[in-house]
Formats: structure tokens, sequence, C-alpha cells
């Protein structure tokens, strides 16, 4: 079975025990980096009463929502509730769990018992990560020269090679930056970039 | 369709002290267009088509109800009681179900977590055993004997204490909860939350007081009131779905959700589902 | 020293976090902006003319701009907080003092619009929020790539101080903060300082408190 695999930000981004909100297609997602590294996409939905667990914290290998601080560990099944402290959570309370891997530097989330089949990145370096608003025609509009391969937009910036990971998001797209050359170079030109995008919207 | 019981009831539509002369307060409820103004020295309660709502003025605030009151408004005995100070606290907007807003005022399991080193602090996070009853004569939801553990009681109180509190669910958008006072242990500090559903999923929100102090500055009291309820904003503006869901789907409670699971079966037997959510999803 | 304040206040925190990071003491006194409108009171106006929150009073000394109230803080401790003395350095931390202003003008009005009813043009107060954002973003991006996390040179100033709370407190104001990694990242790095403290929608980073050790149980306290 396989499900598409959706880029959802830059490694660098995501340090060890932080969380942040993601999304796989239409769902929302908490994605989060265990104190031992380990990576995890969750439905942005606490079983108890449907808190964004992307607002949650990590200690060590769990990851507790912020509103009753209920820990759920990497397998998603929870582990502790604080304010029942003898109490040992049954198996039925889980997180819903989607498959998360890295690759080059770019965090990757698909459904669960997806197999993992992602685009060739090597060789190029993480640069940043930004949200245009605006859709992807009006993102392919302000890319002349970019060449699309799936959700890879490849092209050149004063001779060094760029790889745009895009990850549509309906009315914004969030676009995963990597590349050869001068990093601030690219991220100055990306400003530039989103921009002339979201010009094309209001045109 | 809004059912006819949710119309019948009365809502919060504005503190008395604040409300002027025409065009007065444009605010909303239950989806539709009010104004509540001064008019020959009354406070009115007009609709989009220029109808008039019944009206209550009382604790502070202006009462309304869209239908024909199905019974008077609750009664709070000790707003009446010699001695207590009454403290309006003015108005939060809150994206999120008036009944979830309600739901988190009778929670308090998330003390340690949203209201930390004031209304609880960790390792102390455990609720204790404590009773729920729908209580048919008044037809209200009470919680009783509910027992946390309070870092820090009061300003003079070092260390934490365990603290008592009761739960009322007096109305579908109003709740009082009381509170043991550490100056007085005989008498029960009140506290209640009254809830302007401006639509299903947006709603204003009212804190109001009734506590046996003399000493406290008002703008202190507000503050604090203030203060806690802007910690529990953020996470009301952050829960999915944004209504209440009334079906036991995909929320699983416990125990310490006593009160809750209370609320949402008093709610959906009285049809009082604006708000609510009746398909789990 | 004495602070007129209000505790939902985003420029109020500005000066409680700055002293509370310094160690220094605030006296404060709680001022009923909302529902009272008191700084709005010919009493409040006797003290400040402009009818504004916060004021500062030290002795004869009143300020009623907070930026001014973290340049007299800062300067009248080791001055660490002004970051390095040079001339650059110095207009860097004045910049941002300025583009504090512009967040308040932006997030601070939406979050006002959003959360207690005040008038105004709220798309137009996201719009230049979201602006503000992005300058933000591009900026820390960049201090980021030279290894530096906060907003001028390489320790906390009051630049970071005075930008934090309007941007922490976006989505109080309905703009979301998911679409920026790096202001996420020196959010987390200000929250994280010692002696940090929180105000209402800015809430602390549990996971710096350990796990906590098990209790006796309730009944037995
Ligand atoms: S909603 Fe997550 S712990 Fe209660």
């Amino acid at each position: 079975m396989s499900g598409m695999w959706v880029a959802n930000g830059l490694s660098q981004d995501l340090p060890l025990g932080v969380v942040m909100a993601g999304a796989w297609q239409g769902a929302e997602l908490a994605i989060w980096r265990s104190a031992s590294g380990r990576l995890s996409a969750w439905n942005d939905r606490c079983p108890h009463r449907g808190m964004r667990l992307s607002h949650g914290f990590v200690r060590g290998e769990t990851l507790s929502c912020i509103y009753h601080g209920w820990a759920y560990g990497t397998d998603g099944a929870c582990s502790k509730i604080p304010a029942h402290p003898a109490m040992v959570p049954p198996a039925a309370i889980k997180a819903e769990v989607y498959q998360c891997v890295e690759a080059e530097g770019v965090i990757w989330v698909a459904p669960a018992g997806s197999d993992v089949d992602l685009p060739d990145l090597s060789g190029l370096a993480a640069v940043r990560s930004v949200t245009v608003q605006a859709g992807l025609a009006e993102v392919a509009h302000a890319l002349p020269g970019f060449v699309c391969e799936g959700a890879v937009w490849r092209g050149q910036l004063d001779g060094a090679a760029v790889a745009l990971v895009v990850q549509d998001r309906g009315a914004l797209v969030r676009i995963h930056a990597l590349g050869t050359g001068d990093r601030v170079k690219v991220s100055r030109w990306l400003d530039g970039m989103m921009r002339l995008a979201e010009q094309g919207v209001l045109a | 369709m809004i059912p006819q019981a949710v119309l019948n009831e009365w809502y919060p539509v504005a503190m008395i002290a604040l409300v002027g002369p025409r065009p007065g307060r444009q605010t909303q409820l239950l989806g539709s267009d009010i104004a509540v103004f001064l008019e020959d020295g009354q406070i009115v309660v007009q609709g989009a088509k220029g109808q008039r709502l019944a009206v209550t003025l009382r604790y502070g605030h202006v009462w309304a109800c869209p239908g024909t009151p199905a019974h008077d408004l609750f009664p709070i005995p000790e707003a009446d009681q010699p001695g207590r100070r009454l403290v309006d606290c003015g108005v939060v907007r809150v994206k999120c179900s008036p009944l979830r807003a309600v739901e988190n005022f009778l929670d308090i399991a998330h003390f340690p977590f949203v209201h930390t080193d004031v209304l609880g602090a960790e390792p102390h996070t455990e609720v204790g055993r404590y009773e729920v009853q729908i209580r048919e004569d008044s037809d209200e939801v009470w919680a009783t004997k509910v027992h946390f553990y309070q870092p820090q009681a009061a300003k003079s109180a070092a260390g934490g204490i365990v603290t008592e509190y009761m739960y009322r669910v007096a109305a579908p958008t109003a709740a009082v909860l009381y509170k043991t006072c550490p100056n007085q242990p005989d008498a029960w500090d009140v506290i209640g939350i009254f809830v302007q559903p401006l639509t299903e999923e947006f709603c204003e929100v009212w804190p109001w007081m009734a506590l046996f102090d003399d000493t406290t500055p008002q703008a202190d009291l507000i503050q604090f009131q203030q203060m806690i309820f802007l910690q529990d904003r953020s996470i009301l503006e952050n829960q999915i779905p944004r209504l209440l869901p009334l079906d036991p789907g995909k929320e699983i409670p416990t125990q310490a959700d006593l009160t809750s699971i209370a609320y949402r079966r008093w709610l959906k037997r009285k049809g009082l589902t604006y708000g609510a959510q009746m398909v789990a999803a | 020293m004495k602070l007129y304040d209000y505790v939902l206040s985003a420029s109020c925190y500005k000066v409680r976090l700055l002293a509370a990071l310094m160690g220094v003491k605030l006296e404060l006194e709680a001022v009923d902006f909302h529902p009272g409108q008191a700084h709005k009171s010919a009493a409040f106006r006797a003290i400040n003319p402009a009818g504004t929150l916060p004021v500062l009073v030290d002795g004869d000394l009143v300020l009623s701009e907070s930026t001014a109230m973290l340049v007299y803080l800062a300067q009248a401790s080791g001055k660490i907080w002004l970051g390095d003395a040079t001339p650059a350095s110095a207009a860097k931390v004045q910049n941002w003092l300025a583009f504090s202003a512009r967040l308040g003008a932006s997030l601070g009005m939406a979050r006002l619009h959003d959360m207690l009813l005040y008038p105004g043009d709220i798309e137009a107060f996201r719009r230049t929020g979201v602006e503000c954002l992005r300058e933000l973003e591009s900026h820390l991006t960049e201090a980021r790539f030279a290894g530096r996390i906060f907003l001028v040179g390489d320790s906390p100033t009051i630049a970071d101080i005075a930008c934090f709370p309007n941007v922490a407190l976006a989505p109080d104001g309905g703009v979301s903060l998911d679409d920026y990694p790096s202001i996420r990242l020196w959010s987390r790095a200000v929250r994280a300082l010692p002696r940090f403290i929180e105000m209402p929608g800015i809430h602390r980073l549990h996971e710096l408190k350990p796990t906590p050790e098990a209790v006796p149980p309730l009944e037995s306290l």
C-alpha cells in the first residue's frame, strides 16, 4: 500500500524536543522529534478533548498535550494521564499515527503503511521553508525556467542548483528550498519570488 | 433551524454598567443581529426586525431571551448576601463554541498545565473522586466535593493547600463555581462565567464574581480573573472540532471528566444543541 | 520603580518580562484598562497625559513608552541587554525597537480587535502584521545561517524583548505562526531564558521542567 508522501518542513527547523504543526492533504498534523531524535507525525487532535497536540511539549520520548498533560509515546499510545497518576491508560487511547521520515534534510509524511518513495535530493543543502499566499499556478508563474518533477521544482540561481519541494495546501503553498549556492542569496531570492507569486494573485 | 428549547433560554448580552443610548451595543445572539441600548431609562434588546426581546437585569448583566422564556433566570442567592462584593470583569471574545467555553470552566484537570503555579502545578495533578448529579428539582448540573491541590491559594498562604470546589451549570451557557475562601473557611467565593453565543462557533464571555474581600483593589480582582480566562482562551481556540461533540466518538473522557460528561448529557437530553456537534466526526 | 500595569497588555508585558529576566523588582499597580477604561480617567491622565499604558515611574522620572522603559532598565544595570557597544549594534537595536511599534500597530491591534472588541479594519491589521512577520522571519533565518538565534548579536537584547510579545501573541489576533520556522525557534529561545515569565496567551515551556516524581495521593494531603 502506498499513500502520497508530502514534504512537511526541513530537519533543521525541528530540533530535538520540538513539536510543530504540519499537514497531509486536508488532515492537520503534529510533527515532533523526541529527545533521542525520533520523528513522529500524528493527527493534530488529542484523543481526550480535541486540543491540538502541536501546542504540546516534548519530554524525553513523549509528547504531552498542553491542555491536561496527557502524555503519548512515540507509538502514539497514551502513557500517562496526570489527573489519575496511578492509572495505566487503556490501550484504546492512542493518537492517530502517520508515517514520518526525513531524507536529505527534508521531513516527509504519508499515511501509515506507505512504501517509502522519495525524490532524489542528494547533493543539495537545506535553505529554508517559506509559505506563499497563492495557488500552485501563481507560484509556477513566478518560477520561469524551473522544471517540475512531481513535488520538486528544479532550477538554477546564478549557476547554482536550486530545488524547491512544494507542499500544496490549496489557498497557500509551502516551499521547502534546498540548493548548492549561498544560502543568504537563495533566501533573499525566495522573498522576491513570493512577492511575485502573490502579485499574480492580486492581478 | 434553531431548536425552540434553545430560543427559550436566557443569554447574557451586555454588562449593565456599559449600556448606553442608541445605537448602543451592536452584537449577535444565536446568529442574529441584536442591539442593546438605553431608551427612556430602560435597557432594551432589539432584534434585527425591530422586535423587542424579553429582558432580565441580573448579576451585573443584561440577559435576553429570543423566544418565550421557559422559566425565570436562574437564582444565585449569594449575589444578595450582605458583605459580598460583586465584580463585573468585562467581555472577552473567543473563537469557539459557547458550549466549549462552559465545559472548560467546569474542568479542573487543566489547572497545572494552563494556569501553572496559580491554580495548579505539577506534580500535584491528581483529580480525586467527586460527585456529580443532574438535580431534577432545579434542572441543573452540579459537581460537589471536588478537591484539588492549589500551589498558591491566596497571596498570604505559604505553600499549597487542598482547595474544595463546587460547580454548577445553571443555564446552557452559564455556569457558577464555588470555591473555599482562604480568608473565611465557612464561606465560598462565587465565580460565574456567562457566555453569549454569537454563533455556534463564536462567543463572548463575561466572567463575574461575588467575593468576601474588602481589601483587594477592584483592578486587581478584575485582572486576576482576566488573566485566568485569557490563559484558557488560547486552548479554546485550538480544540478540534470547534463545536462540542455530544456523542461519544473521538473524545475519550476519564473519571476526572464526570462534570463534562454530565453537562453533555444534560444538553443532549434538553435538546440544547446550539454549538454542539451531533454526529461524531 | 513602579509600573502602572495591565495584565493583558503586550507593552506592559515587555517591561515586566525584561525586569524579571534582569532580576529587577517592580512595584506593579494594576489599572482597570478593560472594562473600566481607567487609563482614560482624569486621575490617570494626571500621571500620563497620553492616557496609555504602561507607565514607569522612578522618582521624578516618568516614562510612557515601553521601549524607552526597556532602554532605561537595561542602561541601569550592566548594559548587557543593549548589545555590544559598537555604533552598528546600538543602531540595530534601535531599529528593532522602532519595528516593535509596527508590530503593535498591526498584530497588536488585530489582537485587541479579536479579543476585546476594539474597532478597526481587521484585515488590514492582519495583512500588515504578516508583512512584519515575514521581515522578521527573513532576518532570523539569516541570523541562523550565521549560527545566531537572537535579533542582534550573539545574546538576547532589548530588541528581542520589544518584539517578542506581539509576535508570540499573534494567534490571539487570528494570525497563525505556523508559517515561520525561524520565528518559532527564536520564540523558544526567548522562553528558555532563565527567569522567563509568561503572560496569558504565551505559555511557558513545560518541557524545561523534568517529568515530575510521584507524590502522595490527594486523599492523604
Ligand atoms: S485535551 Fe489533550 S490532555 Fe485533555
